[in-house]
């Protein structure tokens, strides 16, 4: 094998510290410092890739974000990650890789075979063979299986991950020149700063420019004196290895932060995060995210051993790897020079071919000192090679237009360079609004040089299209004053000189696509986007086809998807585009620049919101007591509530079973410490309640309780509770578990915007209050066992009372309330003594097998009785009449209430809305389906079927030893009179998933309809 | 019956066990400041009325500036909205501190309600201590003076921070409790965790032992 690796001190790998790794199951070495891409190259390794539709060879083209290629699977197992880009991985030591795409083999590819019928297969071809959907099902898995990348991982994924906030007077982006220059500038004037950067070393381009001279120093100890004096600030954290990739509004900056990916596997620390997102809040930022050679676009520029001309000098410069021995550059400007003459330099023979016939003096005369061959005025036509690069053939370019003025020779190469100019990394400018503006001299989209100084977003460098050193460290000087200026401070510089050795830059030649003489579509393929497979002909097909905006035209061939985001591709496309269509480039635009600027890991972006922080699970009191006794529990709002206590041997209907009939015919206990409950304190309170509330609170004496229901503005149901008069003055309002934040929030808008003159403040005291309601015809027995100064008797204690007393030794308020319909008593204390109190009861209750129950149960013993659950049963269009309560509305109150007088609107006051109702089926074993639909006949005689409600609870009560539902049906009170029994309206069915079940409507109080038992 | 014993809400975790003098081993210390007495106040803070009353019960001045404390004599008084305020006092005032509010304030528009049950606070420090709170919550922990106290986000919940000490006291609801010591423990793990011993397991103030 032919090592291609060139060792000068210069390089930023360490040739001591030789690493193993694999890649596609074959073992290489490469070094520390390099990058899975640059190993693979050092190793001569061209093809590691097959592409996206065509399934044609391709090998690295980037050494960046950029690379559209060489996506690789890195790891195994659960540590997997799917299309990392070679180019981005840092190689250690025992690194396992594989490749993506090629199959069954990447030397095979069946895709491949294709290829000759590439004509058929133009861009737009799933729209127009799938226009014919019936094909879409045959064909979707095998097109599924022959498209995407890697594959992500089965196991859990082991390692951590965490967020972190930060707040930073100045963020700056990009670790290059202007990025450290701006970094130092903001630093030395004391401002708190934060510098980001994707590498692993700071430094940017000069890291692949090693003789660049800055002030009369050479790139390293340049950057090695700024660098050290950055980290000797303590106001000025460095962050590399880390990818800005989102900038939103309000200046919030996104960076995802690679800790431990660098590290073997069995180096990485368990307890540390393996990356961590930034959530980065700056009062400034200031964009030096500098600029991404494009490549220019000819005949088979797929190729392996095709690259960008910036990455071959990178590779060489910084990593110590000249990616071949015979070097074909092809550019349209200055910026391939330098490469040229460092490869010339280290051994390479280079031709240049520049696109201009009359290219820079200074750098052709630099270039034929180093041994170039320049030749100029030319293109590559096509390139030459099956699996790799062997040549390229070369025409004549005239000088006027883009077009072909001769045939030129051949020219044999192992590798192929070509720079079609830069394009500014303008992503996370426009992320937040900014559109870039197209610069005919620099034929690149910048960033404005005035950034949005308004906003605080600073912009400096390549970024703005100043691409040459010394212009662009003299841009950052005048940006970062008038930063410092902002913040009434001024630049403490040390009068180092920021004079460069670089030649003045001379205007490029204004092309995109080397033509080949021929039509567009009729030569070799002449690949736009890498990555999707899309070619100039493609682009000008979309055209033909008659897409006219770019988005369009990017939707229909696929220009600018992907993982690299179109950062070779689009300025191209565009540009082809604009051809197509006979238009500018900007009348043509770009596309939008969305976040993220490069991928980010799920793991990155969930955080701490993992695992058992997933959620906020909040607990009772109780909880412990609960797990103990074989809880299944489930989340309730943020709640978690006892769904059913599971003993040994039995599944959940047994359960539920078992607690239902404990609670109706003995004792059963369940922990209600979840209601909302809202302390409200004042002169006005009852008035208040008597606005908020449906009901009447003007007679509800201190020791009683009332049942209400809240409305919202539209006289509909929004959420209900018991509300206890504590004195005059002073009301313990009971809320839903999930509703009590809203109906907190409710109370406090309307008191301070609409009645800020009730004397009352309210307080929620929901998490202070631990409630255990003991219920069950036993229920008075097993209280008095444990709370002697309440006079526990029916005439002592009346249904819908509540006393204040001493449980277990324990202050508490006891109410006399029922969602069960059973005689009940809740028992309220201090939270801290929640736990203490419960099993109190239960021992209490041990001589009546007293037994605790969940919501399932709950849920059947309130349905039993006909007892809503707001928001399973209403529905927010289920007013106060059509749940047949009209007992709990008050129609004669002085000031009115909230939601009355929607009442009267013709819609709500209708007479045949959907209204609650019960419903039993014919069949007793038949639970019917919640949500089931209610329908006239069991046969649909015409479509669309007329849906008269729908089922809303659903249950097997074991009281009554058979099914029972409640749902809201039209003109449902009226089914279930008497009048629409004799009529046999009573009469429906209800459907669900295919099966229809005749069902009765009947009242939907099945159990104890006088309420002898709760009155008991 | 079984023995009459309170659980604060971090009970389950068994903190007090694991308590133990801070050294250098650990980057972040953490408790919770167990069973204290926690009362909700509200009224008009332009009524001089009222907030002469409360500090005459209390013995501490009502902090009327936005987002500030006061502290003295074990009582705690914090600022968490314009007419909103939370007393925080060992557990064995509470029931006199109470009972002196409601009576103090008998003719005055104003709430007081003992919600001892309802809030427990967590005090943290260490090296890292900032550290972590920046991965909790998107306030500016840095930028937190002394005598401020600031309601917030922590994590997908909320709670009041305030700097004690050389560290934080964080007040939080108790059915949040745990989810917030959870997350406190995820974002404190890679710094190293320690369980503080406190100077006084009743004490409302600020520390653990030094």
């Amino acid at each position: 094998m032919t090592d291609y690796r060139v060792r000068h001190a210069n390089a930023r790998v360490d040739f001591q510290r030789p690493l193993s790794f694999s890649f596609d199951g074959r073992s290489y070495r490469g070094y520390r410092g390099d990058t899975l891409a640059s190993a693979l190259l050092g190793n001569g390794v061209r093809m590691l890739a097959r592409s996206f539709k065509y399934g044609r060879p391709r090998g690295i083209v980037g050494a960046g974000p950029e690379e559209p290629n060489a996506l690789t699977q890195v790891e195994t197992g659960g540590h997997t990650i799917p299309n990392l880009k070679a180019t981005q991985v840092e190689l250690y030591e025992g690194l396992v890789a594989r490749r993506t795409s090629g199959w069954p083999t990447l030397e095979f590819d069946l895709k491949s075979l294709c290829g000759p019928f590439s004509r058929f297969m133009p861009a737009g071809f799933y729209y127009k063979t799938f226009q014919n959907q019936a094909l879409w099902p045959r064909f979707e898995h095998l097109i599924r299986q022959a498209a995407g990348y890697g594959t992500a991982p089965e196991e859990a994924d082991p390692d951590r991950y965490d967020h972190s906030h930060r707040h930073a007077q100045v963020a700056v982006v990009g670790g290059g020149a202007c990025g450290l220059v701006a970094a130092l500038d903001a630093g030395r004037a004391g401002l708190n700063v934060i510098l980001i950067d994707e590498q692993n070393e700071l430094g940017g381009w000069l890291l692949s420019s090693p003789n660049t001279v800055i002030g009369g120093l050479q790139a390293e100890p340049w950057l090695k004196a700024t660098i050290a004096e950055l980290q000797s600030l303590p106001n000025v954290q460095v962050l590399t290895r880390t990818s800005a990739f989102a900038l939103h509004d309000m200046n919030l900056l996104l960076a995802i932060e690679q800790l431990q990916d660098h590290l073997p596997i069995s180096e990485r620390s368990e307890t540390k995060p393996r990356q961590r997102l930034h959530r980065i809040r700056a009062e400034r930022i200031v964009l030096a995210s500098g600029a991404i050679e494009r490549p220019l676009v000819f005949g088979n520029n797929d190729l392996p051993g095709v690259m960008t001309a910036s990455s071959l000098t990178t590779y060489l410069n910084r990593y110590g790897v000249a990616a071949g021995k015979r070097v074909l550059l092809q550019t349209s400007n200055d910026y391939a020079y330098q490469g040229a003459c460092d490869l010339a330099r280290a051994g390479c023979s280079v031709v240049l071919v520049d696109a201009r016939a009359r290219p820079n003096t200074t750098w052709e005369q630099r270039a034929n000192i180093a041994g170039v061959d320049v030749r100029t005025g030319c293109g590559i036509a096509s390139t030459i090679g099956s699996r790799s690069i062997s040549g390229a053939r070369l025409v004549k370019l005239d000088a006027d237009r883009n077009a072909v003025a001769s045939e030129g020779p051949t020219v044999e190469c192992d590798v192929l360079g070509s720079s079609g100019g830069l394009s500014p990394t303008v992503h996370l400018f426009c992320h937040d609004g900014g559109r870039p503006e197209w610069d005919e001299g620099k034929l690149a989209f910048v960033a404005p040089a005035t950034g949005r100084a308004a906003a605080g977003i600073y912009c400096t460098g390549a970024i703005t299209g100043t691409f040459g050193l010394r212009a662009a460290l003299a841009q950052t000087q005048v940006v970062t004053s008038a930063l410092l200026a902002s913040f009434d401070k001024s630049p403490v510089r040390d009068g180092r000189d920021i004079e460069t050795d670089e030649p003045e830059v001379t205007p490029a030649r204004r092309i995109f696509r080397i033509p080949d003489g021929k039509a567009e579509g009729h030569g070799k393929k002449a690949f736009v986007d890498f990555q999707n497979d899309v070619t100039a002909a493609d682009i000008h097909l979309a055209v033909r086809e008659n897409y006219r905006s770019i988005e369009h035209i990017k939707r229909y061939t696929a220009l600018g998807f992907g993982t690299d985001q179109g950062k070779l591709s689009n300025v191209n496309g565009f540009a082809i585009a604009a051809d197509a269509l006979g238009k500018s480039i900007p009348e043509v635009g770009t596309t939008t620049y969305r976040p993220a600027y490069s991928p980010v890991t799920f793991g990155t972006l969930a955080g701490g919101h993992a695992g058992d922080t997933f959620e906020p699970r909040r607990l009772t009191a109780m909880h412990e007591s609960h797990v103990v006794r074989g809880a299944v529990f489930e989340p309730v709002g943020q709640w978690l509530r006892p769904q059913y206590f599971l003993r040994t041997g039995e599944d959940k209907e047994a359960a539920v079973r078992r607690e239902c009939l404990a609670a109706r015919r003995g004792v059963g206990i369940m922990d209600a410490s979840t209601l909302g409950k809202i302390d409200i304190r004042g002169k006005d309170v009852r008035e208040f309640l008597n606005r908020v509330y449906a009901n009447a609170w003007t007679q509800l004496a201190p020791g009683k309780c009332r049942y209400g229901l809240m409305l919202d503005e539209n006289g509909m149901v929004m959420d209900d509770g018991v509300t206890a008069c504590v004195a005059d003055d002073h009301f313990v309002m009971t809320t839903t578990t999930g509703g009590a934040a809203r109906v907190m929030t409710w109370l406090e808008q309307w008191h301070q915007t609409e009645w800020p003159e009730l004397d009352l403040y309210m307080t929620s005291v929901t998490d202070h209050w631990a409630t255990a309601a003991v219920v069950g015809p036993k229920s008075r027995e097993v209280l008095a066992k444990v709370c002697s100064d309440i006079d526990l008797s029916p005439s002592a204690f009346k249904f819908m009372d509540w006393r204040e007393g001493t449980v277990a030794g324990v202050p508490a308020r006891v109410f006399r309330i029922s969602f069960s319909g059973e005689l009940a008593f809740e028992v309220n204390v201090d939270a801290s003594y929640g736990h203490h109190v419960w099993e109190a009861l239960m021992e209490a209750g041990s001589e009546f097998n007293i037994t605790p129950y969940g919501t399932d149960t709950m849920h059947v013993l309130r349905a039993e009785k006909g007892f809503i659950i707001v928001g399973q049963d209403t529905d927010g269009s289920m007013t106060p009449l059509d749940l047949d309560m009209a007992w709990a509305v008050a129609m004669k109150k002085p000031f009115s209430f909230i939601g009355k007088r929607s009442f009267s609107r013709s819609d709500t006051a209708a007479p045949d809305r959907k209204q609650l109702v019960g419903l039993l089926t014919d069949d007793p074993a038949v639970v019917l389906a919640e949500g089931a639909q209610i329908i006239e006949r069991p046969e649909a005689t015409a479509h669309p079927v007329a849906m008269l409600g729908h089922v809303t609870s659903s249950y097997f009560s074991a009281e009554l030893n058979r099914s029972i539902a409640l749902a809201v049906v039209r003109d449902g009170i009226r089914r279930r009179s008497e009048e629409g029994r004799k009529s046999g309206r009573d009469v429906l069915f209800a459907y669900a998933s295919g099966t229809t079940h005749k069902v009765k409507v009947v009242s939907p109080v099945f159990v104890d309809p006088k309420g002898e038992r709760q009155n008991a | 019956m079984p023995e009459l014993v309170m659980q604060s809400p971090l009970h389950a975790f068994g903190l007090a066990a694991q308590a133990r003098a801070i050294d250098g081993t650990c980057g972040v210390w953490a408790n919770e400041m167990p069973l204290l007495g926690y009362i909700s106040l509200r009224g008009d803070p332009s009524n001089s009325a009222f907030t002469e009353a409360v500090a005459g019960v209390t013995g501490v001045p009502l902090p009327l500036a936005p987002c500030s404390f006061e502290a003295s004599g074990g009582v705690k008084v914090l600022w968490l909205s314009p007419d909103e305020w939370m007393i925080v006092c060992e557990r064995r005032r509470l029931a006199n501190l109470s009972r002196g509010l409601v009576t103090a304030l008998k003719d005055t528009r104003s709430q007081v309600a003992d919600n001892s049950g309802g809030y427990t606070q967590v005090v943290l420090q260490g090296p890292n201590a900032l550290d972590v709170l920046q991965h909790t919550s998107v306030y500016d922990f840095a930028a937190l003076a002394a005598g401020r106290v600031v309601g917030t986000t922590f994590g997908k919940s909320s709670v009041y921070a305030h700097r004690a000490g050389d560290g934080f006291c964080l007040l939080m609801r108790r059915s949040f409790a745990d989810y917030i010591w959870r997350y406190l423990v995820r974002s404190a793990t890679p710094y190293g965790l320690g369980i503080a011993a406190l100077k006084s397991q009743s004490h409302a103030g600020d520390g653990v032992a030094g």
